[in-house]
Order: C-alpha cells, then structure tokens, then sequence
C-alpha cells in the first residue's frame, strides 16, 4: 500500500515536471531575479551596486523618467479597449449570434485581423498614416476634409489614439468571437419565451444573452487590460514611444532603461511594476464581476 | 408601453437594414488595407505616391517580390516562424496534457493550488522575464538560437494551454480512467492510450492560442536574435523596413509575402479555425 | 590643389585639440590585457550557426584557419556599404587564413543589439563603435581588446595620426581603429535658393533668416529634419548652440566639465526654438524617419537639410549633386563664436572584442580592414579620411572637397553630443532635445532641467 503510494507521487511529479520546469525556469525565477536587480544600480556588464529602494523612487519621482506618464497611457488604452473595442465586439457578436444572414462570412472577414501578425499591422498602418502619401490623408482631402487631414504619429494630441485604433482593428474580431461562442449558447427556447412574453431583441440581449455571457465578458476584460499594460509591439513599431514620451508604455520604457540607457536596475524595476500591476489589475476586475453578481 | 415593445419587435426591417450597414461597414474596414497593402505591393513610389493611390495596380510589378525575397530573405524568416512556432506548439502540448493529467485525474493533495499556480502565468507579462532570461541565455549561450525563443514561448503558451486543457479533459469520465486501471492498464499507459487520443480536439485549439501568442512576439526575437538566418517573420520586417524605407513596394510584398499564406490557410479552414478558438473559451 | 587643401586639412586637424574623452572614468587600464584563453572554446562552439561555415575545415587544418565575425550598420542602404564591400574583399583576398563573416544591422537597431552583447560578453571578434563615450562604456567594462601593441607593430601605423585616436584614448591606451571622420553639414538646394533670389548660400546670419524667411513666404519649407530621430534634431540645435555661445562652452558641457546651467545656452536654444516657431521646419517631419526626410530633401522639398557629411556621396551620386551645395552654418554671436567652429570629429571607429579567441590576428585585420574601408569611403565621399589618403584622390566629389575645405579652415570641434555623453546622459539630453523641438519647453527649462538630470 505504501508503496503504491511512492508510486503514485512519483508519478504525479514525473507528469508535472515539463510543466514546472518551463514555468519556474523561465518565468518563476527570472522574475525573482527581476525583483533582485531592481534593488541594484547596473549598467548589465560592469559591478553591480546596492541602491536598495532607489529605483522604485525614482521611478515614481523623476521627470525625466516619466513612468506615470507612460503608466497614464497604458491606462488610457486600457479604457479604450475596455469602453469601446469590447462594446464593439459585444455589438457585433450579438449582432451575428441572432443568427443573420451571412452570419458564417462575417465572422470569417472579422477574424480574419487576428491571424495577421502585429509587425506586419504595425507597418501596414505605418504606411496608412504617413502625413504625405498615406491613404488616410489622401481619403481626407479627396473628400474635402482636408481640416482633418494631421501628421497622425507626429503629433502629441493624436498619436496616442491613432496607436490605439490599429490595436481595435486587429482585436475586435478577437474578442467579437469568443462572446460570439457565448452567445451562441444562450439555448434558443429561452430567447423563444422571451420574444413571446414581448421582450425586444434589444431586452433579450441585454437581461438574458448578457448575463449568461458574463463570464466571457470578464475574461475578455481582464485580456484586454492586461494587454494594454504591456502593450508592445504596435507601440514599438508605430511610434517607439514618441513623439515626447506622447505614446511612452511601460514596456517601451523599459527597453529603452535597458537597451538605449543601460539601465539593467531600472529596466528590472519598470518589470517588477509591470507584473505587480497585472496582478492587481486582474484581481480588481475579478472582485468587480463577483461583486456585481 | 406594451403596444410600443411590440411595434419595435415588428418594426425590425429598419433594424435589420441598419445593422446590415453597420455589419457592412465594419467588413470594408477589415478588409480595405489588406486589399490596400495588396494594391501597394505591386506598384512603384509614382503610383503610391499620387497617380493611383487606391486603385489596382496599372503596371503589376512583380518586381517588388523578387525584391523582398531576395535582400528581404522572407522565405527564411518565413521558415523560421514556423519552425519556433511548430517547436513551440509541440512543447506546450506535451508539458500542459501531461500537467493537466496530474492536475485534474490524480487525486492529491495540492491539486488545486498547483493549477492556480500555474495559472499566474496568464496575467505574467512576458516581457517582465527579459533581463533575466537574456543574461541566463547568454551565459549558457543560447542566444542566436531557436530554442532561445521556443523555451520561453512555450512557457508562456502554457497557462493557456492547461486552462484549455483541463477544460476538455474534464469532459472526459472519470470512469475510462478506472475502466483502464481494473484491466491492468498503468498510468503512463491510461494517459498515453486512452487520454490522449481522446484529446485531439483540444489540439487544434491549444494549436491555435500558442500560435498567435507567438507568431506575433516581437520583442525576445528582435533581442535574443542576431543572426539573419535565425530571425523571426517580425524581426525580419522591421529590419527590411528600416532597409526601405522610402521605397513602399518592396515593403508591401514583405507584409503581403508574411500574411497570405496564414490567410490562404484560415480561407482553407475558417470554419475549423473558428470552432477551435471557440472551443477554448467555452472549455476555458 | 587637392593635395594641398588635405594636407592643410590635417596639419588643421593635428594642431586642434580634439576633445578628447579621457574624461570616461579613468579607471579603465586593466581590460589591456583581459585573457583572450579562458573564453576561446566558447566563443567558437556558440557560431553552431555561422553563415558561411568552414568551422570544420578549421578545425581539420589544425587551427591554421581562423574564423573574425565583424557587425556593422553598413546596410545596403547606407552610403558607407560599397566601401566596406570594397575593402571587405581586398582584405580577406590578402588573408586566405581568415574566414571572414560580416553582418550589417540598421543603425537604432544596432545600438541595442551591440549593447546587449556586450552585455552578455558575446561579442563578435571585430565590431562597429562610435567614438568617446558609447566605446568608453565598453572599455571600462573591460570588453575591449588594447590595440596599442597592434598599432605599434602594424606596417601602415604612419598613416594613422595620433589625433585621430583622440576619441578612443582612453587611460592612454587605444581601442579603437577610426573610419572617416564627418561634421554636420548644411547642404542647399540651389535650385529653390534661386526661386527666392539667392545664387549663394546666405553667409551672414541675417541674411540666412532673411532667406528663410523669403521662402516661407513663397511657400518653400526651408529645413527638413527628421523628429522621428532625435539626432539629426540634434544636428541643427547643436551648430545653433555652438555658433551662439562657442565651441569651448559646449565641449566643457558635454564632457561634464562645466554645468548645462548657462544663460547663453539657454537664448541660443531659444534661437532655435524660434525658428520652429516661425515655421521653417517641416511639420510633417516630426513623424519621418531621417531616410524618408533625405529622400524628401532629394526631392526638393525643403531648401535646407543639416545633416552628417557622409550625405555627401548619396547626393553626388544622384542627379540632384548638381543642384546641392554644402556649407556650414553662418556665425550668430560673433562676439562667441567664430566660422570654422565644427560639430563632429572622429566618430565611427572599429574595434576588437577582449573576448575574441583570436584577438591579436583581429586587431591586425581590423586595421587593414580600417585603413582600406576608410580609403574607398573617402573616395565615394562617405566622409573625410581619418588615415592619411593615399593614391589618386582627384575622382572624390565635389561636395567632399567643399567640406575638406571647410575642415582645413577649422578653429575647434565639438563632437555630437549623443557620441560624447554616456548612454544614459545623452538619452536624458535627446529627450530634452525632443521637448524643445516640440516646444514643450523653452531655452530655460531646457538648461534647468539638463542641469538638474544629467547624473
């Protein structure tokens, strides 16, 4: 019996060990570390010195850094995603999950973003935003809006919302599909009882569809905020962060701290903050669904 | 009041003419600058530039794609995004069916705290880990290989993948499980005949979420890899557009040479592809 | 005449004290002679995936073959590419022994790629630097190969003069092989000068605004400056800096010999600012990369461009050769600065990793490689040779010999000042440069804020 039992925690972690390998090697314990060299002023190849709390100071104080900047921004997407890429989605979803005409090619043509890799959206919408020969400012004046017509990257007041409409562009389907499937679930009898009781299509969706897709919706939430905490790619492409710090993401700082300023202490700061917020972020919405219900 | 919800109910030509416009509308902005990148390929600067901005192509120049696959060497970065990607896929399978298996089939103790460990990695953001693991990489040196990104990748793929997993697994009954051990069956032999076989469906869909995770990861391929014949499609890009800057066709058969196949294949297989992605959100 | 215009150029340079960056912690004598033994095996086992592959060859023949990885920011589409080509093949015809691999990186890209090595001491044997500062980090790190006893046995070591080592001196020692040495320029568009009246760049500075002014008003945008890259805003801010205030002032500020806390740096930033202000830049510019506001200059899109002299070879090149001028910027306090007071110096520099399994037989083709790369770069006027030039230089293009003149008459130069400060200083100082162009801040805050940053 005792030794059935040996047996069977051998098993159980010669099943687990691939997993927890990979998960502590690469993610477990480089974020210790991460944690470790936020406390040390180093440039990654000279010594290492002991700062103790400097950096986070730093951080949070210092101008020239701009992290609350760069945090402000990251929010800002964050709200953006959340109040107007996911009603977006929830709209077509419920949209097509009525069952429409078309409903299967729709679908296709908007999902169809999702599969396309973000360098290559970055550099397409690059290309659609050039000030001189891009299509948008070319749609603009032909239409005659040539008021309309701005260096969309280039200036401050707009950069940051012209970064955020190609992240919509490619996510919307993203989103649209997984609230699609919940939709899709809603057992046609109860959408029946309800038309036939007199709800509109618009009651049905919003006290009956709805709350059974609510769990979706949360995780579709927690995956768009998070997403824009550590948005990356796009930014780096587009913009890099510029025009002054106006599109600056916690991750692009954080390369900058390293790669650019050979801030390694830095940079693992800007890390350790990142995962910290993550955390907090996805736990606050976690406790906004429960509450809520 | 009543009379009023009723009339809304019937009064649904309106509503459907407005949301096929809406629907339509949304179609032209999926679709346009995929048709637009498509028409800039083929054209030269005079042509993007001002004479025909949007049209078709009047000169189809094939050029462009000579261009890109020979400097831009988009068949290699091609390559090598689907050997990470193929490589990482594998990984994450094998490592979350068999966590999963521990997870959800074998009674112990810490099952539970196991998985919600595990699924920290859902909100971990990747590129928290990038100092640590670059310099780990470069002591042992990794760096300038494929396993430099198919390692991480696949850790990060794999939160997602048991979600998905438990998510099919608990589908399947517990009672195969018991069926196979009264025939003498191990554990090893219950999860490799009997379990996993049962799991294809799930395959797809883990397939699906490791590959967008990592088709798109920009920032540990643009740093751990050097190497021109080791880059990533996203790394190859951006080093070609740095390289063209001013001159768009080759640009646009680089973006295109990166996009139509994976397109060609969801064409291919939409319905699957969706149903697999949708499987994950259900299951998960 | 040609002859005598270099050789006056140099005996210019030779008498000039180019600021030197000793000024890079001193500390940095004992990297000389960092072990090349103990990291040999690794350095060669971690290429499992070198290009060109002779790895077994080498091995096969007893370690008469040797394998120099070089990376550079030679793309194909920077002007300095036909020279490595060229000097590339020259060298490894004459070194049979050698499996030479080069890799070219775009410019922002390899700064971080070539950080980061150095940060995981995985250095190809030979690499591409800027000069001062961006090197000194390396140095001090101890990752460096010394090249004094290489300089010394090397058989060309005449045509190197000393004061070009000047900004890869560190401790006393040298480290690095100089390329071309490049000022900023002012390059015209005569043909748009003659549109609003001008057969000759502007010499006076109230002139050269009242020009500016003239094309505004006829609708031409006088400067074309790329805000997508900090430096070539960098490139106007910093002759308008140094053409107020003086060469010393600014080469005191950017070494951290004396504080960013001065008026006069201030007004003269307030003198750019202006000039943004009125409208003489670009706006569009702001989001362009610096290739795609050249091509617009080539285009004749703007009257002025203020960039690097190694633009020389890409515009004689062109068609548009015939219609540029170069010239430098005119003097704005005369009182403080004078003609002749230059922004650049030695800057691309190549040097040698102290990690190379190879580092001596490196060290020995890098110079060769230097010298060579800095002959055919002189004569498709990439930009002035660091190396005494030798052979027929008679086919170097005009643009070239104009700033070759310009070099001979030189009183000092300052060295760009992302090149003099440490990385960090010198991404405090764009980020401030960014703010001034974007007019967040004026001259004071810029002064304040620099003073009260730079660490």
């Amino acid at each position: 019996m005792k030794q059935k039992k040996i047996i069977n925690t051998l098993n159980i972690i010669a099943f687990l060990l691939p997993g927890l390998i990979l998960f502590i090697v690469v993610l477990i314990a480089p974020i210790a570390l991460s944690g470790y060299y936020s406390f040390f002023d180093w440039n990654g190849f000279g010594a290492k010195t002991f700062i103790g709390l400097d950096n986070y100071k730093e951080l949070f104080t210092s101008s020239a850094i701009g992290f609350l900047k760069a945090l402000r921004n990251s929010l800002l997407l964050a709200a953006l995603s959340v109040f107007l890429q996911l009603p977006l989605s929830l709209g077509l979803a419920l949209l097509l999950g009525k069952g429409i005409k078309g409903e299967r090619a729709f679908l296709s043509v908007y999902f169809m973003p999702v599969l396309i890799s973000t360098v290559v959206i970055g550099q397409l919408w690059l290309k659609i935003y050039n000030p001189s020969y891009g299509i948008l400012n070319v749609a603009l004046t032909k239409l005659g809006l040539e008021s309309l017509t701005r260096t969309w990257l280039g200036d401050v007041k707009v950069a940051l919302g012209a970064c955020f409409v190609p992240t919509l562009w490619q996510y919307v389907g993203y989103h649209m599909l997984l609230m699609y499937a919940g939709v899709k679930g809603v057992s046609p009898e109860l959408r029946e009882a309800a038309m036939i009781d007199g709800a509109t299509s618009w009651q049905v969706s919003r006290y009956i569809v709805i709350p059974v897709i609510k769990p979706i919706i949360k995780v579709s939430v927690i995956f768009a905020v998070t997403g824009s905490l550590k948005s990356f790619d796009l930014i780096y492409v587009l913009t890099n962060g510029g025009p002054l710090h106006a599109t600056e993401v916690p991750s692009t700082l954080m390369i900058n701290m390293l790669f650019l300023r050979n801030r390694y202490g830095m940079g693992s700061t800007i890390a350790v903050m990142l995962i910290f917020l993550c955390f907090a972020f996805a736990l606050l919405i976690n406790r906004a669904f429960k509450e809520e219900r | 009041m009543m009379d009023k919800q009723y009339e809304v109910k019937k009064s649904s030509p309106v509503g459907k003419t407005l949301s096929y416009i809406g629907l339509a509308f949304w179609t032209l902005v999926n679709l346009f600058p995929i048709y637009w990148m498509f028409t800039f390929s083929l054209k030269d600067n005079d042509e993007i530039f001002g004479q025909n901005v949007a049209g078709l192509p009047r000169n189809w120049l094939w050029s462009n794609y000579s261009d890109a696959m020979r400097v831009g060497h988009m068949p290699v970065y091609f390559a090598n995004s689907i050997i990470v990607a193929a490589a990482t896929i594998l990984i994450t399978l094998i490592a979350a069916l068999m966590a999963t298996y521990a997870i959800t089939r074998m009674v112990w103790k810490f099952s539970a705290s196991m998985n919600a460990f595990f699924m920290m990695g859902l909100t971990i953001p990747i590129h928290a880990s990038i100092v640590p693991i670059y310099v780990t990489l470069s002591r042992i040196h990794m760096l300038n290989s494929y396993w430099a990104l198919i390692v991480p990748y696949s850790a990060f793929a794999l939160a997602m993948a048991i979600l998905i997993c438990s998510g099919f697994m608990g589908e399947i009954p517990k009672d195969l499980d018991e069926a196979a051990r009264i025939d003498g069956c191990g554990v090893w032999r219950t999860f490799v005949l009997i379990i996993c076989p049962l799991m294809r469906p799930a395959l797809a869909t883990i397939g699906i979420y490791t590959f967008l995770q990592c088709w798109n990861e920009l920032m540990f391929a643009n740093i751990f890899i050097s190497k021109d014949a080791l880059k990533t499609l996203p790394v190859g890009i951006q080093a070609l557009s740095g390289q063209y800057t001013t001159n768009w066709g080759p640009i646009g058969a680089a973006l295109v040479i990166a996009t139509f196949p994976t397109l060609l294949v969801y064409v291919f297989f939409s319905k699957k592809i969706q149903e697999s992605f949708i499987a994950g959100a259900v299951k998960g | 005449m040609k002859r005598k215009v270099l050789a006056t150029l140099l005996a210019g340079v030779m008498a000039l004290s180019l600021a030197a960056c000793g000024g890079s912690d001193a500390g940095s004598s004992a990297p000389a002679s960092t072990d090349s033994g103990s990291s040999a095996s690794t350095t060669t086992t971690t290429d499992t995936t070198a290009t060109t592959s002779t790895d077994t060859s080498a091995t096969a023949t007893g370690g008469d073959q040797i394998n120099l990885e070089m990376w550079c920011i030679a793309t194909e589409s920077d002007s300095n590419r036909h020279s490595y080509e060229a000097a590339i093949a020259d060298v490894t015809a004459a070194h049979p022994e050698i499996n030479f691999t080069w890799e070219a990186i775009e410019n922002q890209a390899y700064k971080t790629k070539i950080k980061a090595a150095v940060a995981a001491d995985e250095m190809p044997d030979i690499f591409f630097t800027w000069s001062c500062a961006f090197l000194g980090e390396f140095v001090d790190a101890g990752r460096v190969y010394c090249l004094d006893d290489s300089i010394a046995n090397f058989q060309y070591k005449d045509e190197l003069p000393e004061v070009m080592l000047g900004n890869t001196t560190y401790g006393g020692k040298h480290y690095g092989v100089p390329l071309t040495m490049n000022i900023v320029g002012l390059f015209a568009n005569m043909d748009i000068l003659a549109e609003v009246g001008y057969t000759e760049v502007p010499g006076s500075y109230d002139e050269f605004i009242a020009c500016c002014d003239k094309l505004v008003e006829a609708g031409y945008i006088p400067f074309g400056c790329a805000g997508k890259e900090t430096w070539c805003v960098t490139e106007y801010l910093e002759s308008v800096i140094e053409k107020s205030c003086g060469a010393d002032v600014l080469n005191d500020i950017f070494l951290g010999r004396a504080t960013w806390n001065n008026a006069d740096v201030a007004s003269a930033v307030d003198t750019f600012q202006g000039m943004v202000n009125k409208g003489y830049f670009d706006p569009d510019g702001i989001a362009l990369s610096n290739d795609e506001v050249k091509a617009n200059f080539m285009q004749g899109k703007y009257a002025f461009y203020m960039n690097g002299t190694w633009n020389c070879a890409d515009f004689a090149a062109s068609d548009f050769g015939s219609k540029v001028k170069v010239s430098e910027f005119p003097v704005i306090n005369a009182d403080k600065a004078k003609l002749g007071q230059l922004i650049g110096g030695p800057s691309d520099t190549l040097a040698v990793a102290a990690s190379s399994p190879n580092a001596e037989a490196a060290a020995q083709f890098t110079l060769e490689l230097g010298r060579l790369i800095c002959h055919y770069g002189y004569l498709d006027g990439c930009g002035l040779p660091a190396w005494t030039p030798y052979g027929d230089t008679s086919s170097v293009n005009p643009l070239t010999q104009t700033v070759s003149e310009i070099c001979a008459n030189a009183d000092s130069y300052v060295l760009f000042g992302d090149t003099a400060m440490n990385a960090d200083d010198a991404n405090t100082y764009l980020s401030y440069v960014d703010q001034v162009y974007g007019c967040q801040i004026d001259g004071n805050g810029f002064v304040s804020g620099l003073a009260a940053d730079i660490r």
